[in-house]
């Protein structure tokens, strides 16, 4: 696909510090529970009540890299809608970076209030920057988004700013 | 397993975060894809992963950071509160790789102590470096 990168980073320079909010719906302990299950933590804060209030929580917690690692909180696209290499392009949804593959390199996370079963919990995203590189293979951006996950009430649950290379 | 609570009176610069061995397998790779919705053929298609110029599927990018800071909540115990952490994806790790987490402490004031982590392989190569900053209860 011919895809001009300096075109994209214009449009996404246009985009910094402005934000899109995204309601992701109702936490469910099933959900984050089969995610600590799936990573192979058997941590008693994610699954039993009576261990999460002796050490201070109100109820059990979804483990803290829960809301940053879900990469898609709807139904998704049909099958035929996927990229190539089968992704659904929801985790960069607010950018334009239609045609260009995506790295995520990690992520630097705070964690303010840990999420719990029922909570209501919208994500606000944004690039906070973004770079236009020059590499041996070509020009490439580093591209710098930030997501802010709150409950119903507006509470702060957790701060994620992750990198990605686009190339 | 969090069993044991680490008190901010038993930490102090060295002191180190107790290693934490994972074994990733191609069945935890298909589960972590599906509760995060992660669709990406490389975790799953070793032909397209190999395609990729890859020996295999690959581990999770947010799998890495899992293993990461099970081994931070581990050590430091369910009376201690994670307020920051950070990783990032160095090298890539296949089914079958032995990942061990560890670490140490670099700071350690006010009840709050920070951590430099890493995950490495079998061989000792690190897969992803990492960071945590933890608030320990005092006895």
């Amino acid at each position: 696909m011919s895809v001009s990168i300096p075109a994209i980073y214009e449009k996404i320079k246009q985009r910094i510090g402005k934000t899109e909010r995204i309601k992701l719906g109702t936490i469910r302990e099933r959900d984050f529970q089969r995610f600590a299950v799936a990573a192979g933590n058997p941590n008693p804060l994610f699954f039993d009540e009576a261990a999460a209030k002796a050490a201070g929580y109100s109820s059990i917690m979804a483990p803290p890299l829960f809301l940053s690692s879900v990469m898609g909180w709807e139904a998704g696209p049909p099958q035929e809608a996927l990229r190539s290499d089968g992704t659904a392009g929801q985790e960069v949804a607010a950018l334009p970076v239609e045609g260009l593959r995506l790295m995520g390199g990690g992520q630097d996370l705070e964690f303010h209030h840990p999420a719990t079963d029922g909570m209501e919990v919208t994500m606000e995203l944004g690039p906070e920057g973004v770079e236009l590189k020059e590499g041996r293979s070509g020009q490439f951006l580093v591209i710098r988004l930030t997501r802010r996950y709150r409950d119903q009430n507006e509470r702060l649950l957790v701060t994620c700013r992750e990198s990605f290379i686009a190339r | 397993m969090a069993g044991n609570q680490l008190f901010f009176e038993d930490a102090s610069v060295g002191t180190v975060v107790t290693p934490l061995v994972k074994h990733p397998t191609n069945a935890q790779l298909f589960r972590f894809s599906a509760v995060t919705w992660n669709s990406h053929l490389i975790h799953y298609d070793k032909v397209y992963a190999q395609s990729e110029g890859y020996p295999d599927v690959l581990v999770q990018s947010h799998l890495h950071g899992c293993f990461l800071l099970q081994a931070v909540m581990d050590w430091a115990g369910q009376r201690s509160r994670v307020l920051g952490f950070r990783w990032q994806n160095r090298g890539i790790a296949i089914p079958g790789d032995v990942l061990t987490c560890s670490g140490k402490v670099v700071k350690a004031e006010a009840g709050v102590v920070e951590c430099e982590l890493e995950e490495r392989n079998q061989k000792g190569e690190v897969c992803a470096p990492g960071w945590a900053r933890v608030e320990l209860p005092r006895r």
